[in-house]
């Protein structure tokens, strides 16, 4: 019996701190995270940490004014997703993403981006 | 320190319980071990136990009837409660009430075009296959096929093995999309083995009489019993060890969240299953079989029965528990957060620079003219921390006159870079640059503004 709590202590101890994760969240974009780009970009392109479900993950682009950019349905293959936009004045822009995680879960977030300027 | 830890837990059960997903998944998975427990007891440890002369006694085909019973009560409270669970599950995804889903074919969305529905649609065929299996299976009288005991113990491991791919383990990008799922699957079907056959146990220990014919029944079926909980054991502690690796990642996830902790009480209650498992094997098995003392045989039986049912509660705590892992977030992600954004002290100057090989955190403190520290922290774009053979810092003063000075970082015993001694002479718009040597031919400098107030 001793022995064996030892050998699940000898399995569990390993357990340091890995790479792994779980629910969608946000990994990186194009444009960057508060970046700031020259040239207006023509979609926004979100890589998340799981895949998505393509049903029911969305995301909208707005200016300054609230007004929406992007040109409508976000397209969603495996872990990224794009949104199209118009052509964007310099200024900053917020992206608005709601991600469903094949995992059946949901999360949101936003993000902004400037385009031109400084 | 303990109490706030267990009031955290506590408020955190209390919003889980208000959730009727839980509910419909504690049932569901409940249902779903009991089904399959049934199925598998019946091909590998009640069909070998009356082969043979005793196929068609009374004791027999009372333990039938009764499998029978509890896999059709299983079946049909498996197939409602994953009604609502779909219903529950598809209101989550869409965003609208539970009463709406009917409508505008979300639905039908939901079932044919993410994996929790696809693996919704092939586990309700499969469910449907396995019920055409049971009449036969476990009819009283034993006319029963190999070919149709091997169809029935595959639907009915497809069916709780499947369950993986309506949860976490579905998410998995790479290594883990593979690895994750598979262990997951394992996991469920050892459950299933084990947890979901202790009630067909009891049912056979009940239903077992005086007679010799009787317990000779009862000794193979805990010799088999026994070979396949040692299996189910092994693999539920090899699969469990990956399924934690995966959702809690670390020994302080696994402590300081509110997944991790209930995760370790499903692993104590697992572990005092498995010391229950080792006192019936090792100690009341034995006694059992043993030929030549009967009255010792029927006590082994009696304490033998009593166990699988404190065994049977224990995992019916645990598949709560289960239903309740599978709504909450796990672990993994709380050691995800920004860990120095809540940390950086009032007077320090700080900035968070990122680029897309790397990221650094760095604080000057204090953040005003003389002198100062700089603590740098160095991740990588998954905010893993990121191994550096060698980092330095360069600050170059605000204007025109500024001259950049480099100093070297030393590394702590936390993993963060020091550098000591910096000179700060001028308030104002300062730049920091981190040259970061990765190894010996790749660099990573990051260069960011700070800001330095003037000295008291």
């Amino acid at each position: 019996m001793r022995k064996f709590f030892l050998l699940v202590s000898l399995f569990l101890i390993p357990l340091a701190p890995v790479a792994a994760r779980a629910h969608a969240f946000l990994d990186h974009a194009s444009p960057l995270v508060g970046s700031t780009v020259a040239a207006a970009p023509h979609e926004v392109v979100m890589t998340f940490t799981q895949n998505l479900e393509p049903a029911f993950s969305t995301a909208q682009v707005t200016d300054s004014s609230g007004a929406r950019v992007d040109q409508g349905k976000a397209q969603v293959s495996g872990n990224t997703m794009t949104v199209g936009l118009k052509a964007l004045a310099p200024g900053s822009y917020k992206v608005h993403w709601h991600a469903l995680s094949v995992d059946t879960h949901t999360t949101e977030g936003a993000f902004t981006f400037h385009v031109g300027g400084h | 320190m303990a109490d706030s830890l267990a009031d955290s837990l506590a408020d955190s059960l209390a919003d889980s319980l208000a959730d009727p997903l839980i509910y419909a998944r504690a049932v569901h998975f409940g249902a779903t071990m009991l089904v399959a427990g049934a199925v598998l007891f019946a091909v590998f440890i009640a069909a070998p136990a009356w082969r043979g002369a005793a196929g068609n006694s009374a004791v027999a085909i009372k333990v039938r009837a009764r499998l029978a019973v509890i896999a059709w009560i299983g079946l049909a409270l498996a197939a409602i409660a994953g009604a609502v669970w779909l219903v529950l599950t598809a209101a989550a995804m869409s965003g609208r009430p539970a009463a709406q889903v009917f409508g505008d074919g979300v639905l039908w969305t939901v079932l044919s075009q993410t994996t929790f529905g696809r693996a919704w649609l092939t586990r309700f065929a499969l469910a449907c296959a396995l019920a055409a299996t049971l009449p036969a299976l476990l009819a009283p009288r034993d006319r029963k096929s190999p070919w149709l005991e091997i169809t029935a113990a595959i639907l009915a491991a497809a069916f709780a093995g499947a369950l993986a791919w309506s949860g976490h383990a579905a998410g998995g990008l790479g290594d883990e999309a593979i690895i994750h799922p598979a262990a997951d699957v394992l996991h469920l079907i050892a459950a299933a083995a084990w947890v979901g056959a202790l009630l067909p146990l009891i049912v056979l220990f009940a239903a077992a009489g005086a007679d010799d014919a009787s317990l000779t029944m009862a000794r193979t079926a805990t010799t088999r019993f026994s070979v396949l909980g040692i299996a189910s054991v092994g693999t539920l502690l090899v699969t469990g060890i990956v399924n934690t690796y995966y959702l809690a990642g670390s020994v302080p996830a696994l402590l300081h969240t509110d997944y991790g902790r209930l995760l370790l009480i499903k692993i104590a209650l697992f572990l005092a299953m498995v010391a229950i498992a080792t006192v019936n094997r090792f100690r009341l098995t034995p006694q059992l079989l043993q030929q030549n003392n009967i009255a010792a045989s029927r006590d082994a039986l009696r304490q033998l029965r009593r166990n699988a049912a404190i065994e049977a509660l224990a995992g019916a705590i645990v598949i709560a528990i289960v239903a309740a892992l599978g709504t909450m977030p796990p672990a993994i992600h709380a050691a995800h957060q920004h860990p120095t954004y809540g940390a950086v002290p009032a007077d320090a100057a700080f900035v968070h620079i990122h680029l897309v090989e790397g990221m650094a955190d760095v604080t000057v403190m204090p953040g005003r003219t003389g002198r100062a520290r700089a603590i740098i922290r160095l991740w990588d774009e998954d905010f893993e921390a990121l191994e550096a053979r060698q980092v330095s810092l360069t600050l170059t003063g605000p204007g025109a006159t500024g001259k950049p000075t480099t100093l070297p970082a030393v590394q702590r015993r936390d993993g963060a870079w020091q550098v000591d001694g910096i000179a700060l002479s001028a308030p104002g718009n300062w730049t920091v640059s981190v040259d970061v040597a990765l190894d010996a031919n790749k660099r990573l400098t990051l260069i960011a503004p700070i800001v330095i107030e003037p000295g008291p």
